[in-house]
């Protein structure tokens, strides 16, 4: 900020500025991306196994019904911290365990039991981007869980009268699903889905736990007391503060979702239930 | 002349109660037939039947001379070869009591929706299809209006139209009017009379005499699922031979 600046609106309020324009304060901002792009891309995952799920809990056969139950009552059975840290890990070392039957020699292999990786070569270094991608897919697959029981109750609420049309007209089983059934289902669907949805959002403040640098992590460190002149502004424990900025944070993202769902579920219920 | 539709010895239960006991029946071309009989008799039954939305625990059915294949026994028993059920499906327009519009389509989309995904016609021919037959059912301006803005009758005339557009071999109507106010019945009524004049071949589901009577060549009288009683109209309402056809005449007015 120029100096100038403290001439206008005090010294004060100039030394704030300066101190939250820092380049800390704006890693922190950018930092929102990780969130944002976890949010929708673990909403998107969601909704694609939660249309799966549904799928399977509807189905005829019996079998694919019991997968569809497996999934959804065995995973909303797991708490999504647990969840979130088992899975990454999981996938992880499922990958380099396959890298290292190719990457590692049977004499390495025989020589480093109990150890991880077996190999050098077998090691998988993950990034941010990497961490995100298997951060989202645990959301979607958690929260996909939730999905696919909101979906299926959906699913089971359109009147069967409007399938058995389709079906009279003579649309095969797939054409019904994807021409009446699921086009239906929305409306049905959207109440619950908007909740799924504002969970999802907050379990977005578990990304920290995969070394994530996302807005927790961020405001952690920058709330944290400094007594060093050299570091910067001296302050004692803030953190507080920063989580307060965290909570504003989320409210407004929910109070944009909320807008958001008003006008699909406007825009879904065109000639159904009277919005 | 062949017979359109021909129903052979069909048995139908749900769980314990058997609601068809043994029927059959055949609708020439150009056959109007009504089925009437009081609540429970089984004419709804049978008429779903023809379709396969219920299908017979035994007997057969046959399409324009097409046996609809099954598989299986009893309560079993499913249709064998779907891409043949399909097909005979796509031939038959249903039109249902509580119309069944698909809700979240305009009427215009509704009625095209068959004729494009099913029949595979051409878009812009069918187009122009469904707007003459919204003309011919009087609900030109409620093309493209969602079936929620329209009224009972508006919406019972559009379904019509629907199961017109496949350019049906049968048309088949279950109970069309009963789900309306007096005052939209006529309207409907009308829109049916004019197919009847047309001379398409149909199966009409009843609780009207009056309509029945004005309307139909052949009228089938169902009691305990059973035919009870079944001729033309003329020998139905004045010769009537069964004393229970007698006694629901007499109950509603005839």
């Amino acid at each position: 900020m120029p100096d100038w600046l403290g001439n206008i609106i005090g010294q004060d309020l100039l030394d704030g500025l300066n101190y939250i324009t820092n380049g800390k304060h704006l890693m922190w901002y950018a930092s929102v991306r990780f969130t944002i792009i976890a949010a929708l891309l673990g909403a998107g995952f969601a909704l694609i196994f939660g249309l799966f799920g549904a799928i399977l809990l509807n189905s005829k056969f019996l079998p694919l019904r019991g997968i569809g139950l497996f999934y959804s009552n065995i995973v909303r059975g797991v708490p999504d911290v647990l969840f979130f840290l088992f899975f990454p890990l999981a996938f992880e070392q499922l990958v380099e365990w396959f890298f290292a039957l190719s990457a590692c020699s049977a004499q390495e292999l025989a020589e480093n039991i109990g150890k991880w990786p077996p190999c050098p070569d077998a090691q998988w270094f993950l990034g941010t981007y990497e961490y995100l991608l298997l951060a989202s897919v645990s959301l979607g697959i958690v929260y996909g869980a939730f999905s696919a029981n909101v979906i299926y109750g959906a699913m089971q609420a359109v009147p069967k009268g409007q399938l058995e049309a389709a079906r009279a007209f003579g649309m095969g089983p797939l054409s019904v699903l994807l021409r009446v059934h699921i086009p239906q289902m929305w409306i049905y669907a959207l109440p619950g889905l908007s909740n799924v949805w504002m969970l999802l959002l907050k379990a977005t403040s578990l990304l920290s736990l995969l070394q994530i640098a996302d807005i927790v992590l961020w405001a952690d460190r920058l709330g944290a007391p400094n007594y060093l002149k050299q570091v910067g502004l001296v302050h004692p424990d803030w953190r507080w503060r920063y989580y307060l900025v965290l909570f504003l944070f989320y409210i407004l993202v929910t109070y944009l979702s909320e807008r958001f769902f008003n006008y699909l579920r406007k825009k879904l219920g065109r000639g159904m239930v009277e919005a | 002349m062949a017979n359109i539709i021909e129903l052979e010895n069909i048995e139908k239960s749900f769980g314990e109660l058997k609601v068809l006991k043994g029927i059959s029946l055949s609708a020439k071309r150009g056959e109007v037939i009504s089925l009437i009989g009081s609540s429970g008799s089984g004419k709804s039954t049978l008429l779903r039947c023809i379709n396969m939305l219920e299908v017979p625990n035994s007997g057969s059915v046959k399409i324009d001379g097409e046996e609809i294949l099954l598989k299986g026994n009893g309560e079993r028993r499913e249709p064998a070869d779907l891409k043949q059920l399909h097909r005979i499906r796509s031939k038959l327009g249903m039109v249902f009591q509580t119309f069944n519009l698909w809700a979240h389509m305009s009427i215009l989309e509704n009625i095209m929706e068959a004729p494009i995904h099913v029949l595979k016609r051409d878009k812009k021919e069918v187009r122009e299809q469904a707007l003459e037959l919204l003309q011919k059912v009087g609900i030109a301006d409620k093309a493209h209006a969602y079936p929620n803005q329209l009224s009972g009758g508006q919406q019972q005339r559009a379904a019509i139209a629907r199961a017109l557009c496949i350019n049906p071999k049968v048309m088949l109507f279950d109970e069309p009017t009963s789900a309306l106010d007096p005052e939209l019945e006529g309207e409907v009524l009308r829109v049916i009379k004019l197919l009847a004049d047309e001379g398409r071949t149909m199966l009409l589901v009843t609780h009207d005499m009056k309509f029945a009577k004005e309307l139909s060549d052949k009228i089938i009288f169902l009691h305990g699922g059973k035919i009870e009683e079944e001729g033309e109209v003329k020998e139905i309402f004045e010769n009537t031979k069964s004393e229970r056809l007698r006694q629901f005449l007499a109950a509603s007015g005839h």
